[in-house]
């Protein structure tokens, strides 16, 4: 018996577990919420599986366009957002896990919500499962959910206690991108050599995006780079433009593998600064000027994958720079949030690459700037914490015009800025607000290991009209979330991903998120 | 006064931030006025013994030792013995620690060769085991990863160890210091580290200087000792480097709430 009939035969001999197991499920789901210890986007799932293991597979086999997989360590989930996004546009119902429910259990409550009472999906024949993956289990969720396409932005280092190494991870996706059916398209990064190489020798489709922007290159490699090999045959990579961490244009000295041509490539990327970045996406279909309304780089990159990966849903291009160009700030992803007459933004910082790419932003928006760092060791920021020292903070050196370091792990962010020139064994910043007209600033950094009353003591004492970005890993973030949600300065992040209008709205959506930003910014 | 300090191998070790220890003894020689030159050290590269007077090597995943092992022994191997025979310091941290000893057979099942500066030997978890890393969770299983909490003479280390090999001292050779919490060397003997004249191994991350001041400045003075004789450093305020240290001890020592451990996983 074929493994696929497997699935089947016990698909359908246990409808009457699977009702049970999706009821289970859907009490969990009301109770967490009415007991508020947060959206019940996970446990329901994770509860509903236990009693039917086969849920999942058998609930995406009913997604009547079937499902799309984005998995990679950064960007993921604002790849994930701007691909559901053009595909409302596009006139698909998309079902989709909000931010951080991406393992397995997220992705079958995000499915089971959606059933009626016999335990069957209960959606229209427009719907798309469109899911970010978790890249520690990108193997088990395309065997469960059977994508029709896996889009990966691309491989760093990041959670080294949960992920061990890099070549691991690149080793799980291998094995997982080898389950995929041959008719499934696979969207790679052609300027990440790990993520690139994924598509050496697959039977499904595979299509590059890439960077062809020369002024963002920089020859030669820095620190953060995690991939300076080549995954051929181990020898040196030589690096003839590289744009930030090992993602550049690059060809193995030895055996003369090289970065793949791209199908979907930008140029002419021009980044305004906090605003966001305009550049010209060159597709298949010919060449569009996209609007990217999210700051950085990287943010570039992420609009770029998206693109390519909604050219494989059949979307328009059209449709797509209209859908991308109304996109907002995933969870904590240049999210903005105003207090009162004072602004702050929340840009959540992961690992080496992704931190110093966010500095690097922070130095863009102006001469100088208030930050507050967040760093707790909770097991998803990572139990380990070695990882700020290969930050590049030293960038920032009489930049900042008042600081504040957060969460668990506040005093080894205060070491190493300490470490890092920024500021003195007491605590005071070196060079920076002495020398500024700014007469709020402060001498001294903040060290408070409460996320919480570091910001509003942060944004208390800032001028009127001033913003405020907050760095911070994953739990210290949900920490600092979940306070200004009860206080009413932002909406539930399961709200906002959960309820996103369908198609027939979906030109409603830019005015309606700014009605609840609004609405949140009332003191 | 001078100090030279080899970094070995900076774009291939230094994984798991162990380019710290590298800022954490430039800094703390800068406040005291002693100049520090940092040779990079690639492959390819020659030691020169006379002139380097500390060498750091940090840690890697297995396909990067296998990428330094023949370098490191061919290239370098005999200017690094020569320099600690001489009394060089040396700091070398987990996948370094591992090829300075005998040999290291990896997960595969291959032996890599060592420097054999560390009378000790090294075999990964898996290789004992026969277990195949297929998946995160078995990956996991085989490896000691976690806060490392270690007795340094009257100094208590704390820092953070993620490996999968075992690490096994020979008869006679000393250790850094015993284990208060964690695996340390092999999770059986309560062992950590290995020492021999100025040269320490150790799984400990960290990075293992910035929150050790004691540590590090032991080897300051280690590696100036062979040039200028016994070396009196100027003491510096330490402040931030206790706290951070009093807190991470408290978080390395403190019982994880096993309901967060449980719930975490999902929200990851």
């Amino acid at each position: 018996m074929s493994a696929d009939n497997l699935r089947q035969s016990t698909g359908s001999a246990t409808w009457p577990t699977r009702a049970g197991a999706v009821s289970v499920g859907k009490s969990v789901r009301y109770l967490s919420r009415t007991l508020g210890r947060g959206g019940g986007t996970v446990l329901p799932g994770l509860v509903a599986s236990r009693f039917d293991r086969g849920l999942l597979t058998s609930l995406a086999r009913e997604l009547p366009n079937g499902c799309v997989i984005v998995t990679g360590t950064n960007g993921k989930t604002t790849t994930t957002r701007m691909l559901a996004e053009a595909s409302r546009a596009a006139g698909l119902h998309v079902i989709t896990n909000p931010e951080g429910s991406n393992l397995l259990s997220g992705i079958a409550t995000a499915l089971l919500i959606k059933t009626n009472a016999q335990g069957r999906l209960k959606v229209p024949a427009t719907a798309i499962g469109i899911f970010e993956v978790d890249e520690g289990v990108l193997g088990p969720a395309i065997e469960a959910l059977d994508p029709r396409l896996v889009v990966v932005t691309n491989l760093f280092r990041d959670q080294l206690d949960r992920y061990f190494e890099v070549d691991f991870v690149a080793g799980l996706w291998r094995r997982g991108l080898r389950r995929l059916r041959s008719d499934a398209t696979v969207v790679l990064n052609a300027d990440d050599p790990a993520v690139s190489f994924l598509g050496d020798g697959l039977s499904a489709n595979v299509i590059y995006f890439g960077l062809d922007d020369q002024k963002w290159g920089k020859p030669g490699l820095e620190h953060a780079a995690d991939s300076r090999r080549c995954p051929r045959c181990d020898q040196d990579l030589r690096y003839e433009l590289s744009f930030y961490a090992h993602l550049g244009h690059y060809a193995c000295k030895e055996c003369g593998w090289r970065r793949q041509d791209p199908e979907f490539t930008a140029r002419n990327v021009m980044l305004d600064r906090a605003a966001g970045s305009s550049s010209l996406i060159r597709t298949p279909a010919g060449e569009r000027l996209l609007q990217v309304p999210l700051a950085g780089l990287y943010n570039a990159y992420n609009a770029l994958a998206a693109a390519a990966g909604a050219s494989c849903l059949g979307i328009s291009p059209d449709l797509f720079q209209a859908a991308v160009r109304a996109s907002t700030g995933a969870f904590g992803r240049l999210e903005p949030v105003r207090i009162g007459a004072k602004q702050a933004v929340l840009l959540l910082v992961k690992n080496p690459s992704g931190f110093t790419e966010a500095l690097r932003l922070m130095m863009s928006v102006g001469p100088q700037v208030r930050l507050i760092f967040g760093l707790n060791d909770n097991e998803p920021d990572g139990r380990d914490v070695s990882w700020i020292w290969d930050v590049d903070f030293e960038q920032c050196r009489e930049r900042i015009s008042y600081l504040a370091v957060s969460g668990t792990r506040a005093n080894d962010l205060a070491l190493r800025l300490k470490y890092a020139g920024i500021v003195t064994s007491r605590g005071e910043l070196i060079g920076g607000p002495s020398d500024s007209p700014d007469a709020l600033t402060q001498k001294h950094m903040l060290v408070d290991e409460d996320m919480t009353r570091s910001f509003f003591t942060v944004v208390e004492q800032a001028p009127v009209g001033a913003v405020v970005y907050v760095l911070s890993s994953y739990t210290a973030m949900w920490t600092l979330r979940s306070a200004l949600v009860r206080r009413g300065y932002l909406a539930p992040f399961w709200r906002q991903t959960a309820t996103l209008p369908d198609a027939g709205q979906a030109r409603a959506v830019p005015a309606g998120r700014q009605a609840h930003a609004d609405q949140g910014s009332a003191p | 006064m001078k100090l030279v300090l080899g970094y070995l191998y900076p774009s291939v070790m230094s994984q798991y931030g162990d380019r710290g220890n590298v800022l954490t003894i430039v800094q703390r020689c800068a406040w005291r006025g002693i100049d520090v030159e940092v040779d990079s050290l690639e492959i390819g590269d020659r030691v020169n013994p006379d002139r380097v007077d500390l060498l750091l090597m940090g840690g890697g995943a297995d396909s990067h030792q296998r990428l330094v092992y023949e370098d490191l022994l061919n290239v370098k191997g005999d200017a690094i013995r020569k320099g600690i025979a001489e009394g060089a310091a040396a700091f070398a941290v987990c996948a370094g620690y591992q090829l300075w000893g005998h040999f290291y057979k990896t997960a595969g099942g291959d032996e890599l060769r060592g420097l054999g500066v560390f009378d000790a030997h090294t075999i990964h978890r898996a290789a004992q085991t026969g277990i195949r890393l297929d998946t995160i969770e078995l990956a996991g299983s085989v490896r000691a990863v976690g806060n490392l909490v270690v007795q340094w003479g009257p100094y208590v280390l704390v820092g953070f160890e993620n490996h999968g090999g075992r690490t096994y001292l020979h008869d006679g050779s000393s250790s850094l210091g015993s284990v208060l919490r964690g695996g340390g060397n092999n999770s059986e003997d309560g062992r950590e580290g290995c020492v021999v004249g100025n040269a320490i191994g150790t799984y400990m991350h960290g990075p293992a200087f910035p929150k050790n001041p004691a540590l590090a400045d032991h080897l300051i003075r280690a590696a100036l000792s062979r040039r200028y004789g016994t070396v009196d450093l100027v003491p510096l305020d330490d402040g931030n480097e206790d706290t951070a240290h009093d807190r991470a001890l408290e978080q390395a020592t403190a019982r994880p709430k096993w309901w967060w451990r449980r719930l975490s996983d999902g929200v990851g």
